[in-house]
């Protein structure tokens, strides 16, 4: 069943009333709701006001933090946030981007042609292929730690940015090529058909007719993918070791040993290596759930 | 749209070729004719790393034929990143290392360099080191590791806090607990003690052993190959430090304050006895200008172990044992220890130089010079006790102190668990 | 028509770039930590000791692999508890029509920790709990119930659950948006019917909408109990396992085993048995999927 609705729509349910008193309903109905928003209120702030606290204790000298930790701060110190940037955290961040990019590109191109292999042929051996690459969705990366730790080293790809794209692109494959299957089952094989009679060739199919159809669940894997690499931190923590290469997570935890005297400019990084990713997603929200969206299909 | 996309696909490939290719290739060790040295360091604050930068770009003007590249990962993690860092084929030539047996198992693995035979060719340059802290980097008589620092562990106080209850230093623990008494009567916070990260109240537990266990028996006990740990000294060891809390004088919640909240604290006066390293006492000078006095940790009168020792210990460098550049790294090591780097050192950032005579009042803080003189003048020196065992009983004690601290294990198990994996280690270690 | 053997080997060879990176990252590791784990040695040392399976034997007698085991299984109860069920009800509650409208700004609010690294929610919260500074106890005391501000992640008995109520605040949200996303797509006709019958709301929720999302419910759950036996990073950043060992986890042993303690070839025990976890963990959840889409 294919969603042709990828934008999220408010429906609008038409009431079929049962004739019953609409008095005490309505009654009921505002008791629910400013119940309901109460709660979500409350949850809403546990979710918001930690991350304010954040971005304003970053602002906040040593002994301000120490003292009052509830106030706004005394003196808005600016000039953590650049301290927090110069310690390193420019570098941390375009590791992190430089890595996600590349990880998300090589992922969506073999996942793309995997899936696009394992749906629109048949073929002896074929389930068993699947079944191995799904299988890959139900392995923890922390059993492969120490082996990929020597093997790596053995390649002479560690502490290189290759130690972490690709194993997170190994790592990130079966899923994306789980969601991409599924989408791409439900492509009409029409269109297919009628390309090949009028002479292209299998890359083509796959290059002009498959990807831009599948464009929805490709875009859903890509932010799926991108978050996971993003927020990676085992990987990242072993495999690399030049302070040149780190990702955010690794090196916001080094900054923490090294600032352990100083919480502001700590905070003002955490705050720094937060923000970005929630704008982000604010921003980028229509098309974030749209590709999430269409990720879920039933297939 | 699609042109747009291979095109953008095509550039990151590029891109990740060329970025690749540069961090490659500053990883190799030769480059155009200078030999690299690659520098590891525990100092990565702000603090201490200008320290670093400028020794290693003096000595690069001095020897431009040499290259030091140089890394700094702070204490707590660079206790998992030496494992994985030495697991690699990078491993960098000069790297920091603790003394004792933590030292001691890169020896035995054959990762660290011997470094007699540099020490003997210079004897100016190994006379030049206070003896007791060359000591803890020797194994079968051999030296292995050059100090870079010579730290004792002391109790600071709060003399206004003192002398509101008219307070002395004590000498012996029973006046420490009359101290402490008072002063929680008084309704001050006794000690302040940060043990989020275990090592701090370890360090108490370092001294309790040395001064209530005989000197060989616990000296057996350390080796992995020997130990047992059955002497009844460990455990009433656990017990005074567990008596220290349960009788109120600690701080609340020191499992949860870090040793560095635990500075702040008593720089804002909310206790009036803190347990520091040497190497602290700079920050606390800073904090306190002047309010402030220290002691060592007083002697126990049965304890079977020496009451002169001090707790502390030398750390510093080891060089790889698969270095290419052996003489380079001697080289920078002792040009890192010399006179002149030893009082930089002193004055510029107020550490202990294990340098004989470089700290001294002239150079350092007054209370810093007479600490490392109550060092040269004990009759030894106890090491941390985390890194003085092996490391899996170290683990056990380190996992179990704050347990210890919040009452849910008592001595007794806790030796129990202790004795069970140094019968382990034993048939483990050849 | 025109597909004949040539198309399989084309087929293959699409498939094969994805696969090869698979077997060799995912799959050979794998294989490789079954090796490892049968000696004895560590990241420094050059040589290796055959212990054959007596690191097995001392797993299974080490009372610190029963706690992590039980933490893991406490993670997976939880995450089950509040990511899937509470994701649910939120997202029940959103779709309903009174709620409808503010359903694109709780929706976002909710989703916003996922986005945010574990090393920055792992701090944050972490100076959270503080006893004396953070927030939370700083709210207790203002509403009253200074009894309850303990030191959360400094006591042995509260440390876990500590640090599995971080997880929940960082992804009860997710998981709401993948529910709600699934609700969104059962068409309006299979509402009408219960409509018309007058059913109330929380029956047509368990009677219609749950049937339907069944897909995305065994999706949620499988990630979530297998999330839950792959927790590393926020028990790495907030206690480290500690204290004691009351927050260990099967992969912080793993690491700690490796590069802490020296011992690589009991780390690869421990992974070895994490892969043994997981895998039966998800057939038997892929059984009980397909049983119940079968149904």
């Amino acid at each position: 069943m294919i969603n042709n609705n990828p934008v999220v729509k408010t429906n609008k349910i038409n009431e079929i009333g049962t004739g019953s008193s609409t008095m005490s309903l309505k009654i009921k109905n505002r008791i629910f709701q400013s119940a309901v928003l109460l709660w979500f209120a409350i949850f809403s702030l546990i979710i918001i006001y930690p991350i304010i606290w954040l971005g304003l204790s970053g602002l906040k000298s040593n002994a301000d933090f120490f003292l009052n930790t509830w106030s706004l701060p005394e003196e808005w110190l600016w000039g953590n946030y650049q301290a927090a940037w110069d310690a390193g955290i420019g570098q941390f961040f375009l590791n992190s981007v430089f890595i996600t990019v590349s990880s998300v590109v090589s992922v969506l191109l073999l996942g793309s042609m995997a899936a696009y292999g394992l749906s629109r042929f048949q073929f002896k051996g074929q389930n068993i292929l699947l079944v191995i690459i799904l299988s890959g969705l139900m392995l923890a990366p922390q059993v492969s730690l120490i082996p990929l730790y020597k093997l790596l080293q053995a390649i002479g790809l560690y502490n290189t940015y290759w130690a972490l794209i690709l194993p997170y692109v190994a790592f990130q494959l079966p899923f994306a090529i789980f969601l991409m299957r599924s989408y791409f089952l439900s492509i009409p094989k029409e269109l297919e058909e009628s390309a090949i009679i009028d002479g292209c060739n299998i890359w083509q199919v796959y290059w002009h007719i498959i990807v831009p159809m599948g464009k929805p669940i490709i875009a859903s894997c890509a932010l799926l993918t991108a978050m996971n690499v993003w927020n990676e931190f085992m990987f990242a923590l072993v495999f690399v070791e030049d302070s040149a290469l780190r990702t955010i997570p690794v090196g916001l935890m080094n900054l923490r040993s090294q600032l352990n005297t100083n919480f502001g400019i700590q905070l003002a990084g955490l705050a720094i290596s937060a923000l970005p990713m929630i704008i982000a997603y604010i921003i980028f929200q229509k098309q974030f759930v749209r590709g999430l969206s269409a990720g879920s299909v039933k297939g | 749209m699609r042109t747009k996309i291979n095109v953008l696909f095509a550039v990151l490939l590029v891109f990740a070729l060329v970025l690749t290719g540069c961090s490659s290739s500053s990883s190799t060790n030769e480059e155009s004719g200078k030999v690299v040295l690659k520098f590891l360091h525990k100092w990565p604050q702000p603090e201490y790393a200008p320290y670093f930068e400028e020794v290693v770009k003096a000595f690069e003007k001095e020897n431009p034929d040499i290259k030091i590249k140089m890394e700094a990962i702070a204490d707590e993690p660079i206790k998992d990143k030496l494992r994985v860092i030495l697991g690699g084929k990078e491993v960098p030539d000069i790297m920091f290392s603790w003394s004792g047996e933590f030292a001691r198992k890169f020896v035995r693995a054959n990762a660290a360099l011997d470094l007699t035979p540099y020490l003997n060719e210079d004897t100016a340059w190994k006379n030049s080191f206070i003896p007791a802290s060359l000591q803890p980097f020797t194994s079968n008589d051999k030296n292995y590791g050059i100090p870079l620092r010579f730290n004792g562990k002391f109790f600071v106080y709060n003399k206004k806090i003192f002398d509101k209850y008219q307070l002395q230093a004590p000498t012996t623990w029973d006046e420490f607990l009359q101290v402490l008494e008072t002063l929680k009567k008084g309704g001050e916070t006794p000690i302040i003690l940060g043990n989020q990260s275990p090592w701090a109240a370890i360090h108490y537990l370092t001294g309790l052993n040395q001064k209530l266990v005989a000197q060989d028996v616990r000296m057996k006990d350390y080796n992995p190959k020997t130990g047992e740990f059955t002497d009844p000294g460990y455990v009433t060891a656990m017990h005074m430090l567990a008596d220290l809390n349960k009788k109120g004088y600690f701080m609340k919640n020191v499992n949860s304050s870090s040793h560095d909240m635990g500075q702040q604290l008593f720089a804002a006066g909310k206790g009036a006895i803190f347990y520091v390293e040497l190497e602290e006492f700079q920050t606390i000078e800073n904090n306190m200008k002047g309010n402030w006095g220290f002691f060592p940790m007083p002697s126990i009168e049965d304890g079977k172990g020496s009451q002169s020792f001090i707790t502390g210990a030398p750390d510093g460098f080891i060089v790889s044992s698969k270095t290419k550049h052996p003489k380079e790294a001697i080289k920078f090591l002792k040009f890192l220890t010399s006179q002149d780097n030893a009082l930089k050192l002193v004055k510029q950032i107020g550490w202990p130089s294990p340098i004989d005579g470089a700290t001294n009042p002239d150079t350092a803080l007054k209370e810093v010079a007479e600490g490392v003189d109550y060092m040269k003048k004990a009759e030894g020196m106890a090491e941390w006790l985390d890194t003085d065992v092996h490391a899996k009983v170290a683990d056990v004690y380190l996992s179990n102190i704050q347990l210890l601290l919040d009452g849910s294990k008592s001595p007794e198990e806790i030796i129990k668990e202790v004795q069970d994996v140094a019968k382990q280690v034993q048939s483990e270690v050849e | 028509m025109t597909k004949t053997f040539r198309s399989s080997r084309t087929a293959i060879l699409f498939i094969m770039p994805a696969l090869l990176f698979i077997m060799f990252f995912v799959f050979l590791p794998i294989v490789l930590n079954l090796y490892n784990s049968l000696f004895r040695w560590n990241s420094f040392e050059a040589g290796r000791v055959f212990v054959g399976l007596e690191y097995y034997g001392r797993l299974f007698k080490d009372p610190i692999f029963f706690t992590a085991l039980k933490n893991n299984s406490l993670y997976a109860v939880i995450s089950l508890v509040f990511q899937v069920g509470l994701g649910l009800i939120i997202a029940a509650v959103l779709e309903d029509k009174l709620i409808r409208r503010f359903q694109p700004f709780f929706r976002t609010v909710f989703f916003i920790p996922s986005v945010i690294s574990i090393a920055v929610v792992g701090l944050l919260w972490q100076l959270l709990y503080n006893p004396e500074v953070g927030l939370v106890n700083g709210v207790l005391k203002a509403i009253g119930q200074s009894e309850w501000a303990l030191s959360w992640l400094g006591d042995s008995k509260t440390a876990i659950y500590a640090v599995v109520a971080v997880s929940q605040w960082q992804y009860t949200g997710y998981m709401t948006m993948l529910f709600l996303l699934a609700m969104q797509k059962i068409p309006f006709e299979y509402y009408e019917a219960s409509m018309i019958d007058g059913a109330s709301k929380i029956k047509t929720f368990i009677y219609i909408t749950l049937p339907q999302m069944k897909e995305m419910i065994l999706v949620g759950t499988v990630i979530t109990v297998i999330g839950a036996f792959k927790v590393f990073d926020e028990v790495y950043v907030m206690t480290n396992g500690g204290p004691g060992h009351s927050t260990e986890v099967l992969g912080t042993m793993l690491y700690r085993a490796a590069f802490r303690n020296d011992e690589m070839g009991y780390a690869s025990t421990i992974g070895t048995i994490i892969f043994v976890i997981t895998l039966t963990l998800s057939l038997i959840q892929l059984k009980i999927g397909k049983s119940g889409q079968e149904a």
